[in-house]
C-alpha cells in the first residue's frame, strides 16, 4: 500500500508537512486565500507553455549553473514559461564547456557583448563575480535587455547606485535583483501575518548560516585560482555578511518594513588559515528602528543547525527554514483558534505550530483523484524569483509591443510613461526585489562587511539609502 | 458694370472658400495617440454585481474628408460626413479592475482572454462605415455630436453597431488632435462570446449578457506630417 492510500482522503500527515502551504494558514486565520487556490486550480490544468522568451546566462559558476537548471524547469511553473537559453557566457572555457553540457542548444561565448548584440535575446541573467555586475548590467540595460542581476548588486555603494539609477530610468525593462526570498511564495504569505502584528511587539531578530566548507574551488592554475575564488579576497568580495548574509538581513528588514540604522561587526579567520583575507566566521548586529536588533551569524567552520532565520515578538516567535516556517507562541499570547488544528512540531521543550502545513484543506487532485503535491524543485525561492522575473519581463515586452503597434515607434516619451506606470503597478507585477530593494541591500552589505572587517559600529545614514 | 461687380464678388467668395477649405477630395489622416482609454462594464450575479475591464491601448487610423471639423469652434454643417476609421484593441492589453480602477485579478484576466478567444483572435476591431454630424457645439470646448455606424469584430464575429459619438478637436503643441468618446451596450452572445459561468474560491460567478463599452480614442496628426503641412 502506498502512503497516499493510507487514509480516506488519499493524503496523510507526512504529505501535509511535505507539501503544505501558508495559504492554508491564512485560510485557517479566517481569510480566504485566493491566490493559492487559483494556482492550485491552475496546476490541475496543465497548460502548454504560452509565453516564449529567449534568455542568456552570463557567469557560469555554481550559481550560474543553478540558474540554468531552474530556467530549464520553467515550463513546469504554474504559469508556464518557455525560457529558451539561447546563449551562455563565461570567460573561462572549462566553465563554459561544463555548463554547455546541460544546455546543448545554447550558443557558447566568452564575450558577453556577443549576447547583447543578439536582438532575439530579451533577458539576461548576470551571475558573474560581484565586481563585474556593473559593467554587464549597465551595458545590458543600455541595449534594452531585461536584467536579472545577482545580489549583492555591486561591491561598492557608488556602483550599486549607478546600476540602480540606470534600472530606474529604463522603465520599459524588468530589472530584478537576486534577493529571491522576496519572491518566495511561503515568505510572501508570511508577510501580512507578521506585518499585522501577529507576533506582538517585535523585539529581536536572528539568522544564521553555518557550513563546514572552505568556500574554495579547485583550479588548475594560480591565475584561475584567484579569479575562481574571488569570494576569498577582500578586494573582490563582501565576505559572508555581504555575499550571503544580505539575504537574511534584507528579509528581516522587509518583514519589519524598515531599513537598518546601524551595524556592528566582528570577523576572524578561525579555521581556514590559507591565503584568504576574508573572515570565515562573522557576527553582525544590525540595529533597526524601535530598539529592535538583529544578530547575524555565519561560519564556514561548523555546520551545526545549518541555516535559518528567526523573528521574535512579545507574543510569538517565527522560525523560517528553507521554505517552511513555524510559530512558537507564548503561553500568555492571545489564542486565535486555528492553532488548535494546526500541525505541531516538538522542538526541545517548545511546540512549533507549523505555518506551512495544510492541515484543514485537501490538496488539489488530478483527474484520477490523486493529490497534486507541490514539486520540491519548483517551489523554491529561486524558482519563484526566476518565474516572476520572466513573467514581468514578458508582460513589459508585450505591453511595449502593443503600445508601439498602436501609437508608433517614435512616441518614446509616451511609451516610457505608460510602461513606467505599469512597472510601478505593484499589484500587476509579480513580487520581486527590484532596483530599489537591490540598492538598499547593497548599501547594508557594503557597510556590514566594512563593520566586520574593522570590528566597528557604523551608523547607517539615511542619505546613503537615498537613490538619486 | 453691375454684372462685372457680381462676377468679381463671386470670384472673391470662391477664393475665400478655396482658402478656407482643403482642395476637394483631400482627406486628412489621424493616427492613434496615447491617452486613449477603453473600459468594459458588465454585470454578474449577486456575489459580484458589477465587473469592469480597462485598457489604455486603442490603435488605428481615422481618415476624414474636407469640411470635417478638426479645429475647435470650426463651422460645420449637420449631415453625413466623409470619414472612415479602422480601430483595434489588443485583447491582452485589457485587464480586470476594481470599480475604482485598481487591478482585480490575473485569474479573471485569463478567463477574459479565454472567452474572447485571445489565442486565435488577438484584437478587437472596429471599422467605421458611416458618420453623421448631428449637432454643432455652441462653445469651443464642447464636442461635435455624431451618429455612427460601423462593424465591430469581437472574438472573430462581426456585427454592425450604431452609437452616438462625441468628437472634440483639441489644440495641441504637437499638431491637431481629436478626442473621440462614446459608449455602446452590446450582448456578449451576439459575438458568440460565452457567458462566464465559473466556480472560483470566492464563489460561483455568472455574468450577465449585456456589456457596456465605453471609450475615449485619441487621434492626432503625426509630428512629421504636421511639420510637412506647415
Amino acid at each position: 500500500m502506498n502512503e497516499y492510500e493510507s487514509n480516506a482522503l488519499g493524503y496523510n500527515r507526512r504529505d501535509f508537512l511535505k507539501g503544505g502551504s501558508v495559504a492554508t494558514l491564512m485560510t485557517m486565520l479566517g481569510g480566504v486565500e485566493l491566490f493559492a487556490q487559483t494556482n492550485a486550480a491552475l496546476a490541475g490544468q496543465t497548460k502548454a507553455p504560452t509565453i516564449k522568451i529567449k534568455v542568456a546566462v552570463i557567469g557560469l559558476g555554481a550559481w550560474g549553473r543553478e540558474l540554468i537548471s531552474n530556467l530549464s524547469r520553467m515550463p513546469q511553473a504554474e504559469i508556464p514559461i518557455d525560457a529558451e537559453i539561447a546563449a551562455i557566457c563565461d570567460t573561462y572555457p572549462a566553465s563554459l564547456k561544463r555548463a554547455g553540457g546541460t544546455v546543448p542548444g545554447a550558443a557558447q561565448t566568452p564575450d558577453y557583448k556577443t549576447i547583447l548584440d543578439n536582438k532575439d535575446i530579451k533577458a539576461v541573467f548576470i551571475a558573474t563575480p560581484t565586481p563585474n555586475h556593473k559593467e554587464v548590467a549597465l551595458a545590458a540595460l543600455k541595449v534594452g535587455k531585461h536584467v536579472y542581476c545577482e545580489a549583492p548588486l555591486a561591491g561598492s555603494i557608488e556602483d550599486a547606485r549607478e546600476i540602480a539609477l540606470a534600472a530606474k530610468a529604463a522603465k520599459h525593462l524588468a530589472f530584478q535583483v537576486g534577493l529571491q526570498m522576496r519572491s518566495d511564495k511561503q515568505r510572501l504569505f508570511l508577510l501580512p501575518f507578521i506585518r499585522t502584528g501577529q507576533l506582538g511587539k517585535m523585539v529581536l531578530a536572528r539568522a544564521q548560516w553555518h557550513k563546514k566548507t572552505s568556500w574554495r574551488a579547485a583550479s588548475p592554475n594560480p591565475e584561475r585560482e584567484k579569479a575562481l575564488n574571488w569570494r576569498l579576497s577582500k578586494a573582490t568580495s563582501l565576505g559572508l555578511v555581504g555575499e550571503v548574509g544580505l539575504h537574511a538581513i534584507d528579509q528581516a528588514g522587509w518583514y519589519m518594513n524598515a531599513l537598518p540604522t546601524a551595524v556592528t561587526g566582528f570577523g576572524s579567520i578561525n579555521l581556514w588559515k590559507d591565503d584568504r583575507d576574508v573572515p570565515d566566521t562573522v557576527q553582525a548586529v544590525l540595529e533597526f528602528p524601535g530598539d529592535v536588533r538583529m544578530i547575524y551569524d555565519a561560519t564556514l567552520a561548523n555546520s551545526f543547525d545549518g541555516e535559518y532565520e528567526m523573528l521574535y515578538g512579545s507574543d510569538a516567535a517565527v522560525m523560517m527554514r528553507e521554505s517552511k516556517a513555524w510559530m512558537f507562541k507564548e503561553v500568555d499570547a492571545p489564542l486565535q483558534g486555528w492553532e488548535v488544528y494546526a500541525a505541531k512540531l516538538k522542538v526541545f521543550n517548545d511546540t512549533g505550530i507549523a505555518l506551512v502545513a495544510g492541515a484543514s484543506k485537501a490538496p488539489p487532485v488530478d483527474e484520477k483523484g490523486q493529490p497534486i503535491l507541490p514539486d520540491p524543485m519548483t517551489t523554491t525561492p529561486l524558482f519563484y524569483a526566476l518565474n516572476n522575473f520572466l513573467l514581468n519581463a514578458a508582460e513589459l515586452t508585450k505591453a511595449a509591443d502593443d503600445y508601439k503597434a498602436a501609437y508608433g515607434e517614435d512616441d518614446v516619451d509616451g511609451l516610457m510613461e505608460a510602461l513606467g506606470k505599469k512597472r510601478q503597478d505593484q499589484a500587476r507585477q509579480r513580487p520581486a526585489a527590484g532596483y530599489l530593494e537591490g540598492f538598499h541591500t547593497a548599501v547594508t552589505a557594503v557597510k556590514g562587511n566594512e563593520a566586520v572587517l574593522t570590528g566597528k559600529r557604523i551608523e547607517l545614514k539615511p542619505e546613503w539609502y537615498e537613490l538619486k | 458694370m453691375k454684372t462685372r461687380t457680381v462676377i468679381a464678388a463671386n470670384i472673391a467668395l470662391l477664393m475665400l472658400a478655396a482658402a478656407a477649405l482643403p482642395a476637394a477630395g483631400e482627406t486628412s489622416t489621424y493616427s492613434a495617440r496615447s491617452g486613449s482609454k477603453m473600459r468594459i462594464e458588465g454585470t454578474a450575479n449577486i456575489l459580484h454585481p458589477t465587473w469592469q475591464i480597462e485598457g489604455t491601448i486603442i490603435g488605428g487610423k481615422l481618415e476624414v474628408g474636407p469640411g470635417f471639423p478638426t479645429e475647435p469652434g470650426q463651422a460645420a454643417t449637420p449631415g453625413k460626413v466623409e470619414a472612415t476609421a479602422n480601430v483595434f484593441i489588443p485583447v491582452r492589453s485589457l485587464k480586470s479592475v476594481e470599480s475604482d480602477g485598481k487591478p482585480y485579478s490575473d485569474r479573471m484576466d485569463e478567463v477574459t482572454y479565454e472567452h474572447l478567444k485571445e489565442a486565435q483572435f488577438k484584437q478587437i476591431s472596429y471599422k467605421l462605415t458611416e458618420l453623421t454630424l448631428k449637432e454643432v457645439p455652441k462653445s469651443k470646448d464642447a464636442p461635435y455630436v455624431f451618429d455612427s455606424t460601423g462593424d465591430l469584430t469581437v472574438a472573430g464575429t462581426t456585427k454592425k453597431i450604431s452609437m452616438p459619438v462625441n468628437i472634440l478637436p483639441v489644440a495641441d503643441a504637437q499638431g491637431k488632435k481629436l478626442e473621440i468618446t462614446g459608449n455602446v451596450t452590446v450582448k456578449m452572445t451576439d459575438f458568440n462570446v460565452a457567458i462566464v459561468d465559473i466556480n472560483l474560491v470566492v464563489g460561483h460567478i455568472k455574468t450577465g449578457d449585456d456589456v457596456k463599452l465605453i471609450f475615449k480614442w485619441v487621434v492626432g496628426q503625426r509630428k512629421a506630417a504636421a511639420a510637412a503641412a506647415k
